[in-house]
């Protein structure tokens, strides 16, 4: 997992021209983007698309041909209105778990991270133990002894099993940003508990949290998909795995019927792709450290920032003020990396370093 | 596992209407109508198979040890552990009434004309519903060569006396006594049950098994016999077992076997393999190949292997190419809300696409389902009055289905679901077996048809177990359940498993029939009449007034047929299968379906 690494204060402090620019979209969010439109499209054109998927037009596994550009199921519903419907259920299930599942993580993860003492050793070990258990049996558990599996249902399911993650990489960002100057400042002007986290804490792990909602997206997707092909789906909706359930208990393979299997596995592997692809190229934009381009832009923008940092140097005597703020944010970054697994000088140092060399 | 072993039956459809709709299957008709095939191996060169692949296309035969060893799958589908035929889940071959390969029964039943042919016992005689007369056969021997008596018989069904824990203890509840008179045998029936289908199942159905064996079993065991485990099994049967491990059972052919000249020579394979698969693919794979000869396995669109040009064939050529022998039943639970209203059961039976179900789910092996709990084909159809059933019954039409709701007062409220004094028409769950898949996907077509009509209905699939728990105990709102196939005692059988009020189960205990819990004054009367019925003619017409009842309440419904047996054969191999043409031998592997064991020839010999 990656990490955030901030610096909204950073931003602010080498300011730019044109914003846009500094987003520094690469090439790969560009295909990501490409796979998860294409993925949502197919998804809300079967709302267009002049057969339901529930509808029966032809026979047990008709091969593609005739007006059925995808052929029919075992069912012999229309493979492509299915899998439209299909991917509308995936996407829906995937969205909802994320949502739930990023809540929970992060509401844990910021009250562990700021709060600290015994409340962060509770909240803590408590998801430890869940995320000790491994999810996908808790998920078989309470799917078989739900009286009544729906997609909200599901969705639900998947939700509260995967936020542990989210939750233990949130809690270390916000142990960090608690130790900064301006939460004191906060607290001093009598904010209270749920301000501070909101206001003062939240929006300096957003762009982390906006990454962590993408993979528990594409992660609920997949659980969705794993469930439904165990025959533990929403009952009466489609969704890409509950095609496969079908596909397989009906021998699609052993009788050739492609069509049945392939379509499903491919929108599975394109949507976990896309948004795995998604969140590795937001990462890059809200990490100047990991950004990649071509080798001119990254010396221009080398060029440019030690211009920057000249002029500010210049027009600025009181360098000490500066390291003091970026002092502060390396230890936050120090953190991140503890919870992301990842090694690697702290980017602030870099870019400091970076920006000396050229003086 | 899937559906396919589990104890289901089916049944089915008339043969006028296959022959009628083989339209799409024209071509393959046609090359097969010639109803014979040229081996494809040297042999006589040109000389005509019978009993081939329904393309007629026949295989040119194995080489090596496998060309005269005989290989079936579907059956067996764990490493065999006890070979006890009475313990709660014995081994293939030695597990109630499959292939007769090791042990026999006294008579043999024969699914498609209802016939009772002889097994041990060379004759039988009815006696009005009083006794059963059976005379053994002559010569008789156990595997280890010693003779079967009398004895052996008495005590096999003595074992249901002696341990009442043991399904054959049921026997004694429909018969008074047995006794023997040299080497005849007399079974006195239950004076009051006067069942005789009930004891002539029993009698084909039933192992007889060498008294020595299970005496000293008994012993060991303190009466217990079904825990008693062994793992050898020693019948009279033409096959003895000679291994069994975790991938296999091999039956070797006895050459002693008394039957010899009963069935007119020895069969001709050396050994009989049973593989054992991890999943219907394995097994499904291996068979389109021609490494397995015959097996009872579930294939979706088998069509498409003889189309493939694979010798494979079936009893039928044209769909449903299997003798339907079984009815998987939609019970409905007749005591909740709504379901307690014949006119809203019966709407529900006009609301099911029966077609969509045989056409998909079962892969086509259904013919049209009648409204009626005869099969109306094979064995049973001699039972079925059909301008009736056809004239009272019901058929897939949703707006008439509708229309019925409408009439017994039910509205459709805001939500699109009918309702009636604020009683609203479901939610109710669907329930059958996880992955018996057919019986899944028809649900899936059901309750999609009822969502259709207006009633609300999803579908659930748990485990086995915790399907036929409630299932039993009436923990339920709609369910696919199995009921009795074919057999001496059908259809019987079939409206006793459905309808009767004997014994009723209160909610929450476990019921052995009837698990709709549907409540009638007249049923008991109605089955003893026909279960008692001395004559033909009386039976076929309390059968009738069984039916006009079970039509007017409906308490279950048949979604489809089956089955009893998927019965597919590879002539790759062996040829002269029986087939609709070649109908020497029913499309079965226990009962009447020995025959054909003897009967098969070797590919280029």
């Amino acid at each position: 997992m990656s990490t955030v690494n901030t610096p909204m204060a950073e931003e602010t402090a080498a300011p730019r021209a044109n914003t846009l620019r500094s987003f520094n979209f690469s090439g790969r969010f560009w295909v990501s983007l490409v796979l998860v439109v294409f993925v949502i499209v197919l998804g809300l054109a079967g709302l267009v698309y002049p057969t339901g998927p529930g509808e029966k037009v032809g026979s047990l596994y008709d091969a593609p041909g005739g007006g059925l550009p995808l052929g029919t199921d075992n069912f012999g519903h229309d493979v492509l209105a299915v899998l439209m419907a299909g991917t509308r259920t995936s996407l829906i299930i995937g969205l909802v778990a994320g949502v739930v599942a990023t809540t929970i993580g992060v509401t844990v993860g910021l009250l562990a991270g700021y709060v600290g003492g015994w409340f962060e050793e509770l909240l803590m070990g408590v998801t430890n133990v869940v995320l000790a258990i491994p999810a996908i049996v808790v998920l078989i558990l309470i799917s078989m002894s739900l009286p009544n599996s729906t997609i909200w249902s599901l969705a639900l399911v998947i939700g509260i099993t995967s936020w542990p993650w989210t939750a233990r990489a949130v809690r270390a960002q916000a142990s960090s940003v608690a130790t900064r100057e301006h939460i004191d400042v906060a607290r001093l002007s009598g904010a209270r508990l749920p301000g501070i986290l909101l206001k003062d804490v939240l929006p300096y792990i957003l762009s982390y949290t906006v990454m962590a909602f993408v993979l528990q997206v594409s992660g609920a997707i997949l659980a969705e998909a794993a469930l439904s092909m165990l025959g533990l789906g929403p009952s009466g909706a489609d969704s890409l795995g509950s095609q496969l359930h079908w596909s397989l208990a009906f021998q699609a393979v052993a009788s050739g019927a492609w069509w049945a299997f392939l379509p499903p596995t491919i929108v599975l592997t394109l949507v976990s792709f896309g948004f795995l692809l998604l969140q590795a190229s937001l990462d890059e934009v809200f990490n100047p450290r990991l950004r990649r381009g071509k080798r001119k832009q990254m010396k221009q923008a080398a060029a440019r920032r030690a211009a920057e940092a000249r002029q500010l140097l210049e027009r600025n005597d009181e360098a000490s003020d500066e390291t003091g703020a970026a002092d502060e944010a390396s230890d936050e970054t120090g953190a991140a990396d503890e919870a992301s697994d990842e090694a690697g000088p702290a980017p602030d140092h870099s870019e400091r370093s970076r920006a000396g060399e050229p003086s | 596992m899937t559906a396919q072993d589990s104890p289901r039956h089916l049944g089915g459809t008339s043969r006028r209407r296959f022959l009628a709709t083989t339209g799409a299957l024209g071509s393959v008709a046609a090359l097969a109508a010639c109803g014979g095939a040229t081996g494809g191996g040297s042999g006589g060169g040109g000389e005509e198979l019978v009993g081939v692949g329904n393309n007629g296309k026949a295989g040119s035969g194995r080489s090596g040890d496998g060309a005269d060893q005989l290989f079936i799958a579907g059956f067996q589908w764990s490493p065999p552990t006890n070979f006890n035929t009475f313990a709660g889940s014995p081994a293939w071959p030695a597990s109630g009434n499959v292939a007769q390969y090791i042990y026999e029964t006294l008579l043999r039943f024969h699914i498609v004309s209802g016939e009772l042919l002889p097994g041990l016992a060379a004759s039988h005689e009815v006696n009005g519903n009083e006794s059963i007369s059976l005379t053994l056969q002559d010569g008789i021997t156990w595997h280890d060569g010693s003779e079967l008596t009398v004895d052996d018989v008495l005590y096999t069904f003595e074992l249901g006396k002696i341990d009442p824990g043991l399904g054959i203890a049921s026997f004694w509840t429909e018969v008074d006594e047995m006794t023997a008179e040299g080497n005849t045998l007399n079974v006195a029936i239950n004076a009051e049950r006067k069942n005789v289908g009930a004891v002539l199942a029993t009698l084909a159905q039933q192992y007889i098994v060498p008294k020595a064996v299970f005496e000293k079993a008994a012993e060991e065991t303190g009466n217990k016999v079904a825990s008693w485990e062994t793992d050898e099994a020693m019948g009279t049967g033409p096959f003895t077992l000679e291994l069994a491990d975790q991938t296999q059972i091999i039956l070797a052919r006895h050459d002693d076997y008394w039957g010899k000249d009963f069935y007119g020579g020895l069969p001709a394979m050396s050994k009989i393999i049973h593989p054992i698969f991890k999943s219907n693919e394995d097994g499904n794979i291996k068979f389109q190949n021609g490494e397995l000869d015959v097996m009872q396995q579930f294939v979706p669109q088998i069509s498409k292997m003889w189309e493939a040009g694979k010798p494979v064939g079936t009893y039928l050529r044209e769909e449903p190419y299997f003798v339907p022998s079984s009815m998987p039943m939609f019970l409905m639970n007749t005591t909740k809300p709504g379901l307690d209203d014949p006119a809203v059961r019966k709407a529900l039976a006009y609301a099911v696409d029966y077609a969509s179900i045989a056409e998909t789910a079962m892969s086509g092996y259904s013919s049209q389902v009648l409204a009626s709990l005869v099969i109306p084909d094979g064995a049973e159809d001699q039972w079925l009055d059909r301008d009736k059933a056809e004239a009272d019954g019901w058929a897939f039409d949703a707006v008439k289905a509708a229309e019925l709701l409408e009439e017994a007062g039910y509205e459709k409220g805001s939500d699109g679901f009918y309702a009636k004094d604020g009683e609203k028409l479901g939610p109710w769950k669907l329930i059958t077996p996880q992955g018996w898949t057919d019986w899944n996907a028809a649900l899936e077509i059901v309750a999609k048809n009822f969502q259709d009509i207006g009633v609300d209905a999803t579908t659930n699939f748990p485990q086995e177990a915790q399907t036929t728990s409630a299932i039993q105990n009436g923990d339920f709102d709609m369910a696919c359940w199995y009921v009795a196939g074919t057999n001496p005692a059908a259809p019987w059988q079939r409206f006793s498993d459905v309808m009767s009020n004997v014994d009723m189960a209160p909610l929450g205990e476990t019921a052995y029939r009837n698990f709709s819990r549907w409540e009638n004054g007249e049923i008991n009367d109605l089955l003893e009449t026909a279960a008692a019925a001395p004559d033909d003619e009386s039976k076929k017409e309390a059968i009738a007034a069984l039916d006009d009842l079970y039509r007017s309440e409906v308490p279950a419904f048949p979604l489809m047929y089956r089955p009893d047996e998927f019965f597919e054969f590879n002539a790759s191999n062996w040829s002269n299968w029986p087939t609709e043409d070649n109908d020497y031998a029913p499309p079965m592997f226990r009962g009447a379906g020995n025959e054909w064991i003897f009967q098969l020839k070797k590919i280029g010999d």
